[in-house]
């Protein structure tokens, strides 16, 4: 049996689980680092995110701690990289920031992932993606091992399968906004072609036990060259105006454009730090992260992660000072092999297991979901509803498809990437369609190899794909 | 008593792919569509040769199109996908363009496949699916626009108020006609049955409009002849079965098939294949924009959502229309993978159970592997529905 790293310590609710534990030699250097600022104007200082992240989390989330190699949603063990655990004190202080907010008087409003956040937060509210939404509910639970928690998650899931139709893939956060666990005002995400579950979704909340509670609202995503067409971007402004008006009669103040105009700029940031991030990273020639913490920091430029994009920003700066900091002095990831097979990711929201690819020889080096919009600026001149509909008629995943797949190119082209995953989950219709006609695509322009895998998104019964993952990185290596 | 103009219509249809043939050596185009809120009427207008694509019940075809589009994708998507592969089917073969509408997700992403791997000129009707507001009847008649201009630099004409006005007139003869030839289906003793207005109205995707309002007018007139006006209604002791969900198109035969086998009777309708979008259609002038809000103000499709249940008007016409054909039982089919009717399944379940009226969800598709497994439910189904017809009678 090989030696257990002292930061690894044996549960004492299982005995065959192995628990992760933040070791003490990093607290030093960690502490020294920037606070994290939230939207509200309050900090919390690098001692209390190791406090707690040593202290409370533990205690609190031990399923979030469980260091099986099985776990898709492991902690990683990067722990000289301070964005990794502010980000996963983040993620442990869902359910404490948000009752917060709400308590604070922001409306609580259920999107659609991979879109900007902008008007939703201009208009005082709290922007929650399916993934958050599911982060806050479960941080309600304390003390569970993970397979509890799997459990407790599937038996939500199951309420929404119940209501609404067990082949539901994505039932916009139907089991927890209407059971109650999640106290959200509004449902109102976007209508776009990555998700068309989300549109149905929302449609069921209307029948739902808090059917009366939750305002329901779909901001129309035109289809079909809507970019190019005057008069679909100025129908998706007019939808834009339509959210925020719906938000102020929650809040009961006016959204000015002047509000849009100056959140505009503030998630620019956000993107421009993450595009920066990304050109960083791959071009080092060693991966200055491993995959986990790579897609966690691209993902940050969207600023849905969270429920507060002041607080993404705080560890966006930071990390782009330490991600160069990293490419320059060439540092060495730990599990990720000097010549790794680098893998991009398409489709829908689905993931390999990343330390499992690393184990296998491979990193995920970058994704289609979740990071065109990030790589869409908005105009920051101009009537700023209509800048915003023009720049989210544009994400390249919502293109017309040989449109998307030359953009998907040249995100493979930058960052160097040996082979593509198309990767959707059972049930996903949009994306799926797809999987083939993108992958052709790409390989007629690239000729590299290409792999479509169906996932069914649990999070430890995960060997049906990841058997095929290192196959692909064994045949692309 | 035998109805000439049914019969005469069936005759057509099978002289009609060899007429599309010798039409288009004579210079006609034909426009092969795939829509649900697409107004044909400016295809007709335009001197273009409409034709509705896609059939049901075709196992092969469904696996044929799933290599191309994916199996997580319904199986009318997969089975069009699976005509244009194998591209034997008249219709296909003869659609010089080839139209869809994004009312359907699906519907959508089958237009991108057939236009990638299947070199098919290609055009796509954006819908919108905020349709109740009245931004969106702007979007909308600002996409028909764009359509029509499309069609127009393919046909080579312009579509003028007047060429609209007869193509409407003509539109709204037909829908007029099949509302009014409906309902004989669902008297005693009817002189024709469901499944026979369902070819009737299927026909009429195919076959010339102008003739087909003639053979709708005989057919009516024959109706009308032999019945006088109809008196809906049938035994006491019948299950009077309303269908309600995802398409049932041409050729997909089994679950009206097993009904017939177990005696029950199909006596309405509000399937996109079927009754629903020839009733509520009311077009106020003969410009794009009076066209494209006529077509928002339907009965919605199930794959608009809509977010108001109290308010939603394809409940509301489900259960007039329940009422109307004296349905005791409602059978709600769903294809695997149609979210848009899946997804409400239990809530329409729920709906109508209130009202008293049960519900039987058939979630299936084109293989026959679970034939038996649906004759079963819907042979208890029939059984407790006549049941109850008879214990309500005696009551």
């Amino acid at each position: 049996m090989s030696a257990v790293p002292q930061y690894i310590t044996r549960s004492s609710v299982s005995d065959t689980a192995e628990y992760f534990r933040y070791p003490d030699e990093v607290r030093e250097q960690f502490i020294a680092t920037d606070d994290i600022e939230f939207r509200d104007g309050s900090r919390v200082t690098s001692l209390e995110v190791w406090d707690y992240l040593t202290q409370v989390g533990p205690v609190k989330y031990p399923n979030l701690y469980d260091n099986s190699s099985l776990y898709t949603g492991r902690l990683s063990h990067d722990v000289t990289f301070a964005f990794n655990l502010k980000n996963a004190y983040l993620s442990m202080t869902m359910h404490e920031r948000m009752t917060k907010a709400k308590a604070q008087g922001r409306p609580i409003v259920f999107v659609q992932g991979g879109q900007s956040v902008d008007p939703y937060y201009a208009a005082g509210a709290v922007a929650l993606r399916p993934a958050s939404t599911g982060s806050w509910a479960r941080g309600q639970r304390e003390g569970l091992t993970r397979n509890q928690d799997e459990l407790e998650s599937r038996s939500d899931k199951q309420k929404a399968y119940n209501a609404i139709s067990f082949e539901v893939c994505n039932s916009a956060g139907y089991e927890h906004i209407q059971e109650g666990n999640v106290p959200a005002d509004m449902v109102a995400p976007y209508t776009a072609l990555r998700c068309s579950d989300v549109s149905y979704g929302t449609e069921a909340h209307r029948h739902g036990p808090r059917a009366k509670e939750v305002k329901l609202l779909l901001v129309d995503y035109p289809l079909d060259h809507q970019r190019d067409k005057e008069w679909a971007i100025r129908y998706f402004a007019d939808n834009l105006h339509r959210l925020t008006r719906s938000i102020d009669e929650q809040t009961g103040r006016k959204t000015t454009d002047d509000d849009l105009a100056r959140e505009i700029k503030l998630h620019n940031e956000g993107r421009r730090l993450a595009i920066e991030i990304a050109d960083l990273w791959w071009s080092a020639d060693l991966a200055p992260t491993n995959g986990r913490d790579r897609r966690s920091l691209f993902l940050l430029g969207g600023m849905e992660t969270h429920g507060d994009p002041v607080a993404s920003l705080s560890l966006l700066r930071e990390a782009r000072r330490d991600i160069e900091k990293r490419v320059r002095q060439g540092h060495r990831t730990e599990g990720v092999l000097d010549n790794a097979a680098r893998l991009f990711v398409c489709g829908s929201c689905v993931f390999p297991n990343d330390l499992r690819t690393e184990e296998a020889g491979g990193i995920i080096v970058g994704n289609d979901n979740h990071w065109s919009d990030i790589t869409t600026l908005v105009n920051e001149d101009g009537d700023p509803y209509y800048e915003l509909a023009r720049a989210v008629l544009s994400y390249p995943y919502e293109q017309p498809l040989k449109e998307r797949a030359g953009w998907t190119v040249d995100q493979i082209r930058k960052s160097r990437t040996d082979g593509v995953l198309f990767l959707y989950k059972w049930g996903c219709n949009t994306q799926s369609a797809i999987a083939r006609l993108l992958v052709d695509e790409i390989k007629a322009q690239t000729g590299i190899p290409t792999i479509i895998i169906e996932d069914d998104m649990t999070r430890t019964q995960t060997e049906q794909l990841q058997n095929r993952v290192n196959s692909f990185i064994e045949m692309v290596s | 008593m035998a109805l000439n103009a049914l019969e005469l219509i069936y005759k057509r249809l099978r002289e009609r792919p060899q007429e599309l043939v010798e039409a288009r050596a004579n210079g006609a185009k034909v426009v092969g569509f795939q829509a649900y809120n697409l107004p044909e009427e400016v295809i007709y207008a335009l001197g273009l040769i409409p034709v509705r694509l896609g059939s049901g019940g075709d196992g092969d075809l469904v696996e044929v199109g799933g290599r191309y589009i994916s199996t997580k994708n319904c199986v009318y998507v997969r089975s069009t996908v699976g005509l244009f592969a194998e591209n034997t089917d008249p219709y296909i073969v003869n659609s010089d363009i080839v139209a869809f509408d994004a009312t359907c997700l699906q519907t959508f992403r089958t237009a991108e496949v057939v236009q990638y791997y299947f070199n098919r000129e290609v055009i796509i009707l954006g819908v919108p699916r905020n349709f109740y507001l009245q931004e969106a009847h702007t979007y909308f008649a600002a996409e028909l626009r764009h359509f029509v201009s499309r069609l127009e630099a393919i046909s080579g004409v312009t579509l003028t108020r007047e060429r609209l006005a007869d193509s409407i007139a003509l539109y709204n003869g037909i829908r007029d006609a099949i509302v009014r030839i409906y309902p004989y289906q669902a008297t005693k003793n009817p002189a024709i049955s469901w499944e026979q207005v369902f070819d009737v109205i299927q026909a009429g995707y195919v076959l010339d409009r102008r003739e087909y309002l003639g053979l709708l007018e005989s057919l009516l007139a024959e109706l009308v002849q032999q019945r006088g006006a109809p008196v809906i209604g049938g035994e006491d002791d019948e299950a009077r079965i309303f269908i309600s969900g995802s398409t049932i198109p041409p050729g997909d035969k089994k679950l009206i098939s097993i009904m017939q086998e177990l005696g029950g009777r199909i006596v309405g309708d509000d399937l996109w294949s079927g009754l629903i979008p020839y009733v509520d259609v009311q077009i106020e002038d003969a410009t794009l924009e009076a066209l494209a809000s006529a077509y928002l103000n339907r009965t919605p499709h199930g794959a608009l959502p809509y977010l108001e249940l109290a308010t939603d008007r394809r409940i509301k016409r489900l259960k007039e229309l329940i009422t109307t054909f004296k349905a005791n039982g409602v059978i709600y089919h769903t294809l695997r993978y149609c979210d848009p009717y899946t997804f409400k399944a239990k809530e329409t379940k729920d709906i109508l159970e209130k009202e008293g009226i049960p519900l039987l969800e058939l979630h299936t598709e084109y293989a026959g592997s679970d034939f038996e497994a649906i004759r079963t439910r819907v042979e208890a189904f029939v059984e407790m529905v006549k049941l109850r017809a008879e214990s309500e009678e005696a009551a």
